[in-house]
């Protein structure tokens, strides 16, 4: 603990994971239906490949991948499709539980591209909470050079005690799971972040080093304190490195994984086992049986909670995910998704709704527990009074939504549900406005176009009227003064601003392969039509002015 | 990536581990009893009158324009911040003040500073502040009837809050404060044969600064309960002491030391219960910073330079004017950033 760096700020809530970590870590009775949603991860929803009626194994391809930022989805239960939804896929299972597993690899012979084709055929996304897909996370390493894996065990939020169990029961296959990042990205060192109020994760993460001489893996246990499991908050703590602010670990030579991602990517990797489970924390005083259960997705919360004792009528509310950054459940007829790391069935007495909100009093509390050094109360009054120039000074963008803030105010305003509406308030406005510039490319490049195609029909005319002049030999009356000076001044800006969009197009390529060029090969193709006009135009001059001199 | 943000989840565990806005007040409150405690033990019961009275027209001054304004009185009452800043008031009053002196001092303070300002939160000078640079301004003669220790009797108590006490019996009870005697010593006056001639009432020194040292008691339990954050009052002590020491050192037979200046009038008082109201000061640290060693500065400019013996009151409401600048410019550099603030508002963060 001696060696660790500090950030900014942190709070102590109490930390309640008591509750769910004494007992060990075991399977949920398989479910006799799965609801599996198109959306298990951030971007793009799968599409589905399976009709109702088919039959399918677990491991089946249910779902494919469309798009970059998506993944692919498989049966959790074996049994049959009975129904596909626009956003979910049903399947009634045959309580056979028969498999269908890919073949094993060897890690440490395969290619690269085979193992990465297996991160993304095995549908696995970041099981912490974002669900990004793991296969494009892996491949960071085309753009960035990464020296260090840091395994996030850190796993700061109240109640979760998910990653606890799942290093206590894994630890040995954790490490070989982080490995095998380590070896696709690159990385020459592993370092693990945990926090001290785990001993029995560090225990069995201390065992399990002991096997591994050879490789550089470093166990560092940081004092609890949240948000230390952010992951910017995490390499600041372990690596003392600034994660530049708009950008990614990567961009320091990080790559941050958690516990439960490494061990799907193992069983992935090494028993062809696609993601079709994942450890839940079932936690809260409304149940009798908290612990962390293995849970196939789709799986009803209803199902899960009542077969962990839930007590109905001292139930208040159910949160998917932490009590500092999750959500309230609407409804218990929903299912658990690769994202639900936490159940608590909370009581009313447990956690009761918020007092009512008085004004700040610019107390400073917030401003002393942002993990970001931001001023939360400045953000405050200016999200509220939707002044966005002030929010962009004061670094909206930068804040990480940990809720540290709110958790303090001694006024209980809900700063970070204001936070929220401002980011998607201003998110929205930069989306119309990329609208309307596209859309008034468009219409400029319908302009030049127009221009262009007169030019030509001009171009046609002149043509058959000197040959008319030509044949008739009567003296052309068109003693229209051209202004050759002006058009050559026209066809150098026209051939100027050509290079200038061909040179943007190509620099803005560079540096981002992912973006779309659309709006910028309008440009282009805008100024092309300009300069074919103001060449038409030009040499139209000088045809009709060496013919008006020759005669 | 983001999930919905419940308001009602975080601000569960909310609800029982942090002193609400209400109890934060309620400490501040009951951090300036030793300090009333003991300026009544020396300037008599007159200076429990002021505060009590001050604080009944807080409440009731705040209670009819809540009403006025048609917002829940009982709520907001319930905040105690115009009972603050009443106590506060009534503790910065000389004791043989009049009660319609108190009600026009209260009136600005609550109805002018505060809530034709929006009320709690919202009012951009320190309410306290406002009323007694009024009074200060308006009513001279009372503002400075500062009688020697234990010079007011009890009989004459009510007279006084009355208002009826008779205009040679109020010349008689007239004293000068330490900071306003060494003021008014005259240009050609050594600082030593000021001293000298014994210029205060006895005892008159040392209840000044038993007073100053209640004030630090209070304060302390104030910083120690983490109601306040020490960045103004260190700050705000520290520019005065640094001030101070600077004049005295170029000049000890016309400039008063050091210590004098922090043990005498509302330094320290000032220090911790008027330039911390965090409504009013700068937001971030290092504008906190700045903003109480603003006020240091100007007090000890004032004091020294101005019209005025003490000069807390008029330095605060200076430096409040000051904050939206500071604000402006004390932006921290968030993780992550290259520098405080991006070079055009509406670039892509």
């Amino acid at each position: 603990m001696s060696n660790v760096y500090d950030f900014p700020g942190g709070i102590y809530p109490p930390e309640r994971k008591q509750r769910s970590n004494q007992s060990a870590l075991i399977q949920a009775p398989l479910p006799g239906r799965v609801i599996l949603t198109l959306q298990q991860h951030s971007g793009q929803p799968a599409t589905p490949c399976v009709a109702p009626g088919d039959e399918v194994k677990v491991g089946s391809v249910i779902a494919k991948r469309e798009g970059m930022i998506c993944s692919d989805l498989h049966a959790s239960i074996s049994g049959t499709v009975s129904e596909v939804g626009t956003t979910q896929i049903t399947i009634d299972g045959d309580g056979q539980d028969n498999w269908e597993r890919l073949p094993s690899l060897d890690w440490q012979r395969a290619e690269p591209s085979a193992l990465l084709e297996r991160l993304n055929e095995s549908g696995i996304v970041g099981l912490g909470g974002a669900g990004f897909p793991t296969h494009i996370k892996a491949r960071v390493v085309e753009r960035h050079a990464i020296h260090t894996l840091v395994i996030n065990a850190a796993e700061c939020e109240p109640y979760i005690t998910a990653d606890d169990l799942t290093l206590r029961h894994h630890a040995n296959e954790v490490l070989e799971g982080a490995q095998i990042v380590a070896k696709l990205c690159g990385a020459q060192h592993i370092m693990i972040g945990i926090e001290d109020n785990k001993p029995d994760a560090i225990k069995a993460l201390k065992h399990a080093l002991s096997n591994y001489q050879p490789i550089n893996i470093e166990l560092k246990v940081i004092p609890t304190r949240y948000p230390s499991g952010g992951e910017r908050q995490l390499i600041k703590r372990l690596l003392n490195l600034d994660v530049p602010s708009g950008g990614l670990p990567a961009d320091v030579g990080v790559l941050c994984h958690n516990p439960g991602t490494l061990l799907a990517i193992l069983h992935a990797v090494r028993d062809g086992q696609p993601l079709v489970s994942r450890v839940v924390t079932l936690t809260g005083e409304a149940i009798t049986q908290p612990g962390n259960r293995w849970v196939r997705l789709g799986t009803s919360v209803r199902e899960l909670l009542e077969q962990a004792g839930l007590n109905t009528p001292e139930l208040h509310q159910v949160i998917q995910g932490g009590p500092m950054m999750g959500s309230p459940l609407l409804t218990l007829d929903t299912p658990v998704t690769k994202l639900t790391n936490c159940l608590i069935a909370a009581t009313l007495n447990e956690l009761p709704p918020p007092p009512a909100e008085s004004p700040c009093i610019r107390c400073g509390e917030c401003e002393s527990v942002c993990p970001v050094a931001l001023l939360p109360q400045q953000l405050h009054w200016y999200a509220r009074a939707q002044d966005d120039a002030k929010l962009e000074r004061y670094h909206l963008f930068d804040c990480i939504e940990c809720g540290a803030c709110s958790y303090v105010c001694p006024s209980h305003i809900p700063l970070v549900v204001d936070y929220r509406e401002a980011k998607s308030r201003i998110r929205l406005q930069r989306i119309e406005a990329v609208k309307a510039e596209h859309a008034k490319h468009r219409f400029e490049f319908r302009q030049a176009r127009l221009a262009r195609e007169e030019a030509e029909k001009q171009a046609r005319k002149q043509a058959r009227q000197a040959q008319q002049r030509r044949s008739s030999t009567s003296a052309a009356a068109s003693s229209e003064k051209v202004d050759l000076r002006g058009l050559r001044i026209a066809h150098a800006a026209a051939k100027a601003s050509v290079k200038k969009a061909e040179k943007t197009l190509a620099r803005v390529a560079q540096e981002d392969p992912k973006q779309s060029l659309d709006d910028l090969e309008m440009q282009l193709a805008t100024a092309q039509e300009n300069l074919k006009a103001a060449e038409l135009q030009l040499a139209q001059a000088r045809e009709q002015q060496s013919s008006e001199e020759s005669p | 990536m983001s999930m919905m943000h419940a308001s009602g989840v975080k601000d569960a565990i909310t609800a029982t581990s942090v002193p609400p806005t209400a109890s934060l007040m309620r400490w501040v409150i009951a951090a300036t009893l030793p300090g009333i405690a003991t300026m009544s033990y020396f300037f008599g019961l007159g200076i429990i009158s002021n505060v009590l009275l001050a604080a009944a027209f807080g409440v009731a001054l705040e209670a009819a324009v809540l009403r006025l304004r048609q917002r829940p009185i009982r709520v907001k009452l319930n905040d105690s911040s115009a009972l603050l800043t009443g106590v506060l008031l009534g503790a910065s009053l000389p004791p043989a003040s009049p009660w319609w002196l108190i009600g026009v001092g209260m009136i600005a303070a609550i109805v002018v500073a505060k809530q034709l300002y929006g009320g709690l939160g919202h009012n951009p000078f320190n309410p306290a502040m406002v009323g007694y640079a009024l009074l200060l301004v308006s009513f001279p003669t009372y503002m400075t009837l500062w009688a020697p220790p234990q010079e007011l009797l009890p009989n004459d108590l009510w007279a006084q809050i009355a208002g009826t006490l008779p205009t040679a019996q109020l010349d008689s009870l007239s004293g000068a404060t330490p900071l306003d005697a060494f003021k008014h010593k005259g240009e050609a006056v050594l600082a030593s044969e000021f001293w000298a001639a014994s210029p205060l009432p006895d005892g008159t020194l040392s209840a000044w600064r038993w007073v100053a040292l209640a004030w630090l008691a209070g304060g302390a339990v104030l910083l120690a309960k983490r109601i306040i954050s020490w960045h103004i009052p260190v700050a705000m002590l520290g520019s005065v002491l640094l001030l101070a020491t600077l004049f005295y050192l170029s000049d000890p037979s016309h400039f008063a030391s050091p210590l004098f200046h922090l043990l005498t009038g509302a330094t320290l008082f000032g220090a911790f219960f008027i330039a911390t109201d965090p409504v009013s000061a700068a937001t971030s640290q290092r504008g906190k910073l700045l903003y109480g060693a603003g006020i240091g500065a100007l007090v000890m400019i004032i004091r020294t330079f101005g019209g005025y013996p003490d000069a807390v009151a008029f330095a605060v409401l200076l430096m409040n004017l000051c904050v939206p600048l500071l604000d402006l410019y004390s932006v921290p550099r968030p993780t992550g950033q290259q520098k405080a603030s991006p070079g055009k508002p509406g670039e892509q963060p």
